[in-house]
């Protein structure tokens, strides 16, 4: 046997006498198990003995010199709880053998009349009613801590519902110091009829149909005011033969939870609701590309339903296969990549069919781990704020467009309105000039014809009314010229218009002044360009205006001097820049035109007058010589032609007259 | 034989010259007549060889008076010469013509108007 298999047992006898005795009863071979470790002769030693060592028996005598039995046992299972203590008396007696019992020995003997046998059974009766006790003690030391420690809220009820056990717990919960106090009271004593009622209920049911009732969600209601919530798992109490004697329950308070849960329930109702609502489509893609949330939004644009047609589906299930491709591998780019496209425009097809411009922003979704787990994407349809960009821009063009027409067809009209200014102007004096020349000329034909009968008197008048008829003939012919002036501003205004050479106009023009020239005294140049296209103008007028320009130098040097005519082809490289008059804006850039450059080397015309030189009436010459209305007329035909006169002085002396006719 | 000049011009001053200036020639018969409504009466008593119409006239005008002139007949040949202040020298030289009729510029010499008889009636 080994040395572990040996119980050890410890003799507290003052007696050698009583030791030897019970030494002797182990010395059988059902003794061989037990082996007197120690022998302790008074309850001190004995005590010390335990303290340092374990023995399974302790054998204790009545009648130890410290005092009885009775007030030692209790020290000594203290301090050897685990030890089965067997009091050995001088005689067996029922009553201290149950009092010895009660005080926790597992038995008393009477030393007397003791034989091993039933002493060894006494003894491994002993040990194993210790052991059975110890497990029992274990037993319930792990049941109170449960009972005592757990938060949870245990009780045990009697068939009538009737508190008979609790923990703390329970009795903080109702707000009493002790357990105990409860004992005897129901639910009702302590909740309102509305919690207590249905409790009862549930455990009469339990106790008729002996089934438990797990996890159940109760709403309590205390009498105070205060509301709960608690988790409770209420089962049939039974006995051991398996008869149901009441009920036992724990409830788990789960008021924080709930509120927790309340909470974050209607956060979530919240954030649901908010994301339905928005305008702008959202959805949620896994790592797979399939749809896992959509708002309301989506689910319309998509063309569905409800979300639950979408979800789990991906976009081929809705798009065309190259669409939905494109999708893909854009998300699939987020999706490696990690980077978050932001604000990006796209085209897409909805599900009528239309197209719609959409703003899309798609992030990547990460787990707590920071792995991309999917796809959160924001659309918003800008499709009427592109249209109406588009519109914008467009409508902008043509405004420009319409814009430059406007410039340009005021930049006409302004020089229309000129010209017509100047041709009523013309008109009015036209019409005046008419009117006047004809009342005087019916007088001056009679003046005229009268002289003219009286000279041709015979026999002849007088030196001297000669002499004077003379003056006054002279003096009609200075009227009628005039007169034929004026009536040759109110010309009607119709041009006779024909392609013709200029360069020939001014030939015959030169021609028809050549009773001005003096060839000793005048040089007249020409150079006139080979080049000039046939123009469409008025060849008499024309003539007309060259006749005057050349007439006006010519009279303007009548000691000599240099005449000169050149034509030219020429085009105008910008407004104003070849001509620079107020009329010049009816010439455009590139316009092409030909000139008439009449220049003499006379004196000039004085700065002063310059500006009146077009002015009807107005004249440099000597009185008698020029109406005035040469250049006045002059314009006149240079306007309605839709060309240009300009006179200006050169700066070598002299006049230059420009003529520029649009080709 | 002298030829029969009719002169219509609402200006006596105008008309009476004509007459004297031509008639002094010794060559020509000159009636006068100031009022455009007479002037059809006119020719049809002096059946002239030539007339000589002025066209601002305040009874009548000269366009008028020639229309009715022309509606008779009897003067449908006869020459019919515009005698007007509101056309210019040089459009008579270019030979221009007033509703269909030649015209000479006021003021006249006289040897235009024998010029103009001469060349439009012929000499006798």
């Amino acid at each position: 046997m080994l040395p572990q298999d040996i119980s050890r047992v410890l003799l507290i006898e003052d007696s050698n006498e009583a030791a030897e005795f019970l030494a002797s009863l182990f010395k059988t071979p059902c003794g061989s198990a037990f082996q007197i470790a120690r022998h302790a002769t008074n309850l001190e030693e004995g005590l010390a003995a335990v303290e340092t060592e374990f023995y399974e028996i302790i054998l204790l005598d009545t009648t130890l010199p410290e005092g009885g039995w009775l007030h030692t046992l209790p020290d000594l299972r203290r301090a050897a709880p685990q030890s089965a203590v067997l009091v050995m008396g001088e005689a067996d007696d029922e009553e201290l053998k149950i009092l010895a019992l009660r005080e926790g020995a597992q038995d008393y003997l009477g030393k007397g009349g003791l034989d091993s046998r039933v002493f060894l059974r006494a003894v491994r009766c002993a040990v194993e009613r210790c052991h059975a006790l110890q497990t029992l003690l274990k037993e319930h030391e792990m049941f109170r801590a449960l009972l005592d420690y757990l938060p949870d809220r245990i009780y045990f009820k009697d068939r009538q519902s009737r508190f008979i056990r609790v923990n703390p717990s329970m009795a903080q919960f109702f707000r009493l110091e002790k357990p105990e106090q409860l004992i005897g009271q129901t639910d009702f004593d302590f909740f309102t009829e509305e919690h207590a009622r249905p409790a009862f209920e549930d455990e009469q049911k339990i106790m008729t149909q002996g089934r438990p009732i797990e996890s159940r969600i109760e709403k309590e209601t205390l009498p105070d005011g205060r509301i709960g919530w608690a988790s409770t798992t209420k089962m049939p109490l039974r006995d051991r033969r398996g008869a149901i004697v009441g009920t036992f329950g724990i409830s788990h308070d789960i008021t924080l939870i709930k509120e927790m849960e309340d909470a974050l329930s209607a956060e979530r109702t919240l954030l649901r609701n908010v994301i339905n609502h928005l305008p702008d489509p959202i959805y949620f893609k896994d790592r797979q590309g399939r749809y896992q949330l959509d708002n309301q939004a989506h689910v319309q644009f998509i063309g569905k339903k409800s979300a639950q047609e979408i979800i789990g589906k991906t976009v081929f299930d809705f798009f065309p296969t190259e669409v939905a491709e494109h999708f893909h591998a854009a998300d699939e780019v987020i999706l490696n990549s990690g980077v978050a496209l932001l604000n990006h425009e796209e085209v897409a097809t909805d599900a009528a069919g239309n197209r719609r411009w959409l703003l899309t922003t798609k992030v990547p979704l990460r787990d707590d781990k920071d792995k991309i787990i999917g796809l959160v994407c924001i659309g918003r349809d800008i499709t009427d704020q592109k249209e109406a960009e588009e519109k914008l821009v467009e409508a902008n063009a043509n405004l420009r467009h319409t814009l430059n027409e406007l410039k340009s067809a005021h930049e006409e009209l302004h020089s229309v309105q000129l010209q017509l200014i100047e041709a009523e102007k013309m008109k009015t004096i036209g019409r005046l000039a008419a009117g006047v020349a004809h009342e005087v000329k019916n007088p001056l034909a009679i003046i005229m014809m009268g002289i003219a009968y009286l000279r041709d008197q015979k026999p002849p008048l007088g030196e001297q009314i000669i002499s004077v008829l003379g003056d006054m003939s002279d003096a009609t012919k200075r009227a009628d010229n005039v007169i034929r002036g004026l009536l040759d501003f109110s010309v009607p205004k119709r041009l006779e218009a024909s392609e013709e050479s200029l360069n020939q106009v001014v030939e015959e023009s030169l021609h028809l002044v050549r009773g001005e020239v003096d060839v000793s005294k005048h040089e007249i140049r020409k150079s006139l360009a080979p080049d000039l296209p046939p123009i469409k103008f008025d060849r008499t007028k024309i003539g007309q205006v060259l006749i005057n320009l050349f007439t006006n130098s010519l009279q303007a040097m009548p000691e000599g001097g240099m005449l000169s005519v050149s034509t030219k082809l020429d085009q105008i490289t910008g407004v104003g820049a070849n001509i620079g008059d107020a009329r010049s804006e009816s010439f455009r850039a590139g316009d092409e035109i030909a000139t008439v450059i009449v220049e003499d080397s006379g004196p000039g015309i004085p700065s002063d007058k310059l500006p009146k030189i077009f002015d009807p009436f107005f004249t440099t010459k000597p009185t008698g010589k020029g109406t005035g209305l040469g250049l006045t007329v002059a314009r006149s035909i240079m306007d309605l032609h839709g060309g240009l006169i300009q006179i200006t002085n050169r700066p070598e002396g002299g006049t230059r007259a420009i003529l520029t006719f649009r080709v | 034989m002298q030829r029969r000049i009719l002169i219509i011009d609402d200006e006596p001053g105008f008309t009476r010259l004509i007459k004297l200036t031509l008639e002094g020639t010794g060559k020509f018969l000159v009636r006068e007549e100031n009022n455009g409504l007479k002037a059809l009466q006119a020719a049809q008593e002096f059946k002239p060889d030539i007339i000589f119409l002025d066209i601002v006239m305040p009874e009548m005008d000269g366009g008028d008076v020639a229309k009715e002139i022309k509606t008779d007949p009897a003067l449908s040949s006869v020459p019919l010469i515009f005698l007007t202040a509101i056309a210019s020298k040089k459009e008579e030289e270019e030979g221009k013509h007033i509703n269909g009729y030649p015209f000479i510029a006021k003021p006249v010499s006289l040897e235009t108007i024998v010029h103009c008889v001469d060349t439009h009636v012929g000499l006798n």
